[in-house]
């Protein structure tokens, strides 16, 4: 037996995997566009929320569709293989500035849409059934290195694996929170409707949820268990899209988990396709490896290695806060933690200054409705604007002034209660990664991850 | 065994996808199964029922019974301005405006389309500006500049405000140069009036009932969410805000600004209309029949049903929100009946009064709505 990092397997996974995700991709990229999300989002309001850290990228007004237009091409030219390498790394850097440029619009997907891309880059996923390997037959191959379907396959596990765990909670398992609140909403629609009127059904979905997030990778990766894991993967991320407004999400897990069939299965499929297509028999059975440089290949393996510390550890940076992490979010994004909040909020800024200038601020002269929801539950973008407030208040007639908030923040049908001590002067504090002292506690204990 | 897995799959898949396509047809012929009894409170539709059938048109039908009367008294006056004819066309305005404070928190459906309240009660009334279309004897009712020379802040101006004394505001109606020019324009607000109230009530009676009872969803074009949307926006900017808050100072950097009242020109009104207003939000909140005073399926009742109460001490919120509301109806009993007269010298209570509302703007913008799982959609615009 070779060792691990010797190891070859079928390039076709990789393949299908580059050519439905590009087209998803792109896909979603058209939907976007279409629904006129991107003068909405991130052209028409006035103020924009940085991620720390990242504040150098800046909204760029109408360029901003070139922007979109560049990452749309990028997804077709990845999904046929075509100017692969310089394709797939635009396409990261465009997609992924588009998410920087406004906290407000963060989403996991997205997330996970950046990092797949990310590793995509070092990842031959054009050795086969691509343009590029069409025109060069020196890169063409059936076999791949088997790290490198694996290390999707991983990122896929580590997703799931810390959706599952962020789950194991009180206020999931034994509340029922935040579904016991989503699924009565719902309780007008035909057939399934009357079950979301009983109280044991989000139980049963909290726990399904819990239960299938932890097991799914595992199910998906035995091939014994693999039909059935998939037809779960398919109801569960469907009735979630039916119930849920959570856009692209289900159908890019849909597709996403299909990396986990046998390198049979996606043969089939690619050579089903092809013969479609008319390509050359050569063109889909080469009966050639790829094979990296060695230097190349030990240095993105080491890359890769890094990378997954990373996302083994990041999501757990929010054990070196204080604090309840649904209430403080500190540490909350880019940790996998999906739909587990039902959070509601208020805040009020009071603008002064020692020389007798008080207002009280009107949220949408400077916040569109979807800011103003994200900013008023969320600590670290209350105090981002409350900067933006100081400076603009700054500069039209205030002295040096004082920004205060009244909040009002309701989670997982807690009663609502001040998320900011409403005594503190918001405009004299700095976001670091220092925790902050000027959210209020909880007063609640939430139990588990 | 690659074959038998990619047809199993295949099986699954269409099974699933059977399921699914079954599940969102929209299929309303399906019989629905009965919902578990302690539940019976989560059927929206018959909240919806409810609150279209005992509420909205029965308070439709009473303010329209009002402004009928008004508009009578307005033909009897406009025909021969006295003493008589006035106070007459004063007490059905003063009716009208009181039943007004019962159907303005209905922002939905016609009410919503037509924008009705923009053409009824937005204050304070542009002085200048009604003095201006009566000297051009024209001028547009329909553009948002128009909304402050128009509906009952407007008459308020017209038959309070024109002079100190009965005798002098009836001048400005026979001998005045432009007096005939001046029951032109009154002719025009009261028909105006007339005319968006009878397209809304029109509508309401004319099949939207129907639509508004079926539109069960918690989606946001749909009934409920635009429900308590606008019910919601009423408590917060029309009545907190409106009616208190701006007045006394409250929203502002402290200086009372007793001129922005609701009815400046009948002073002793302003109160009475505030806790009209406040009484129909209580009301409205507990499923309250305009018609037999009984309560049924309504915001507090679904609000049981779900649920949702204080953790720690068991309390519903229902509950908690009910004590707000007293809280707040006390705090205004308390106020004196002039509320203008309590800004200039006693604004400390009003500001309370403020203050106790906006207790109950939170529960209703941020604990009702979250345990409803209903999305604010409005954009609060408090401070301009």
């Amino acid at each position: 037996m070779k060792p691990y990092f010797h190891r070859t397997t079928s390039a076709a996974p990789l393949a299908l995997f580059r050519i439905a995700f590009g087209l998803m991709l792109f896909g979603s990229i058209v939907r976007f566009w279409s629904k006129g999300w991107i003068s909405e989002l991130y052209i028409n309001p006035r103020f924009f929320f940085p991620f720390y850290g990242f504040e150098f990228v800046k909204p760029l007004g109408h360029n901003t569709y070139v922007v979109f237009a560049i990452c749309g091409l990028s997804a077709l030219l990845v999904a046929v293989g075509l100017f692969y390498r310089l394709a797939i790394t635009s396409l990261f850097l465009s997609f992924t500035y588009i998410e920087l440029i406004d906290k407000s619009t963060y989403l996991n997907h997205y997330y996970f849409t950046s990092m797949i891309c990310l590793l995509l880059i070092v990842l031959p996923a054009h050795a086969y059934f691509s343009v590029d390997a069409y025109r060069n037959r020196t890169l063409l191959s059936d076999q791949v290195p088997a790290w490198c379907v694996d290390s999707l396959r991983l990122f896929v596990s580590i997703l799931y694996v810390y959706a599952g765990l962020a789950k194991l909670n009180s206020d999931w398992l034994l509340h029922a929170q935040p579904l016991r609140i989503w699924l009565p909403a719902h309780n007008d629609l035909p057939i399934l409707g009357f079950l979301f009127n009983y109280s044991w059904i989000p139980y049963a979905f909290s726990w399904f949820g819990c239960l299938y997030d932890l097991s799914i990778p595992f199910l998906l990766w035995n091939r014994r268990t693999r039909p059935w894991a998939y037809a779960a993967v398919v109801g569960f991320h469907g009735l979630t899209a039916l119930l849920f407004p959570i856009g692209m999400f289900p159908y890019i897990m849909i597709v996403t988990a299909l990396i986990f069939f046998s390198d049979d299965f996606h043969i089939t499929v690619l050579r089903r396709i092809g013969s479609w297509l008319q390509m050359p028999a050569h063109f889909l059975r080469p009966h050639r490896s790829f094979t990296y440089q060695p230097i190349a290949g030990q240095t993105i393996r080491s890359l890769l290695a890094i990378f997954f510390v990373i996302q083994f550890l990041f999501p757990f940076r929010y054990l070196l806060y204080p604090g309840e992490l649904f209430w403080t979010e500190q540490g909350y994004r880019f940790s996998w933690r999906v739909m587990l909040m039902e959070k509601a909020g208020y805040a009020q800024f009071t603008v002064s200054d020692d020389r007798g200038n008080r207002t009280i601020v009107n949220n949408t002269e400077f916040l569109t409705p979807l800011q103003e929801k994200m900013m008023s539950t969320q600590p670290d973008m209350l105090l981002q604007y409350a900067h933006m407030l100081r400076d603009y208040y700054a500069q039209h007639g205030f002295h040096d002034p004082h920004v205060y908030v009244d909040s009002y923040v309701a989670l997982n049908g807690r009663l609502g209660k001040p998320l900011v001590d409403s005594t503190i002067d918001l405009a004299r504090e700095q976001d670091t990664f220092a925790p902050k002292s000027w959210i209020t506690s909880l007063d609640d204990k939430i139990y588990g991850f | 065994m690659r074959q038998f897995s990619w047809r199993k799959i295949g099986t699954i898949g269409a099974i699933v996808l059977a399921i699914w396509a079954c599940s969102t047809s929209g299929d309303t012929d399906s019989p629905t199964p009965t919902p578990p009894t302690d539940q019976a409170g989560a059927d929206r539709k018959a909240m919806l029922t409810n609150i279209a059938d005992n509420i909205i048109l029965p308070s439709y039908a009473n303010f329209k019974g009002k402004l009928d009367a008004m508009l009578t008294k307005a033909d009897a006056f406009t025909a021969k301005p006295d003493k008589t004819t006035l106070a007459d066309f004063r007490q059905a305005w003063i009716d009208a405006y009181t039943e007004w404070q019962k159907v303005e928190l209905f922002d939905v459906g016609p009410g919503e389309k037509h924008t009705i309240r923009n053409f009824f009660n937005i204050y304070p009334t542009n002085v200048t500006g009604i003095e201006d279309y009566i000297a051009a004897g024209s001028g547009t009712f329909e553009t948002p500049l128009s909304y402050s020379r128009q509906g009952f802040p407007a008459l308020d101006y017209l038959l309070n405000g024109l002079g100190t004394t009965d005798d002098a505001i009836l001048a400005r109606y026979t001998t005045a140069t432009d007096a005939a020019k001046r029951i032109a324009y009154l002719k025009r607000l009261t028909g105006q009036m007339n005319t968006i109230f009878t397209a809304v009530y029109g509508e309401w009676t004319g099949g939207y009932r129907d639509t508004f009872i079926n539109c069960t969803s918690l989606d946001a074009g749909c009934s409920t969410s635009k429900l308590v949307n606008g019910y919601v926006l009423h408590y917060e900017r029309y009545i907190r805000s409106g009616k208190i808050g701006i007045p006394s100072g409250a929203m502002t950097n402290g200086t009372a600004n007793p001129e922005t009242i609701e009815s400046l020109y009948k002073k002793d009104l302003s109160l009475t209309l505030a806790k009209v207003a406040h009484q129909a939000v209580v009301d409205f909140f507990n499923g309250k029949s305009v018609k037999t005073g009984q309560e049924g399926p309504g915001l507090k009742t679904y609000l049981n049903s779900l649920g949702a109460k204080d953790s720690r001490t068991g309390s519903s919120l229902s509950d908690i929100i009910n004590q707000q509301f007293t809280t707040s109806a006390n705090q205004l009993n308390a106020l004196k009946p002039v509320l203008y007269d309590d800004i200039k010298t006693n604004n400390t209570a009003v500001v309370q009064v403020y203050n106790e509302m906006q207790k109950a703007v939170r529960m209703l913008k941020v604990d009702m709505t979250t345990a409803m799982s209903i999305t604010i959609t409005y954009t609060d615009n408090d401070g301009d």
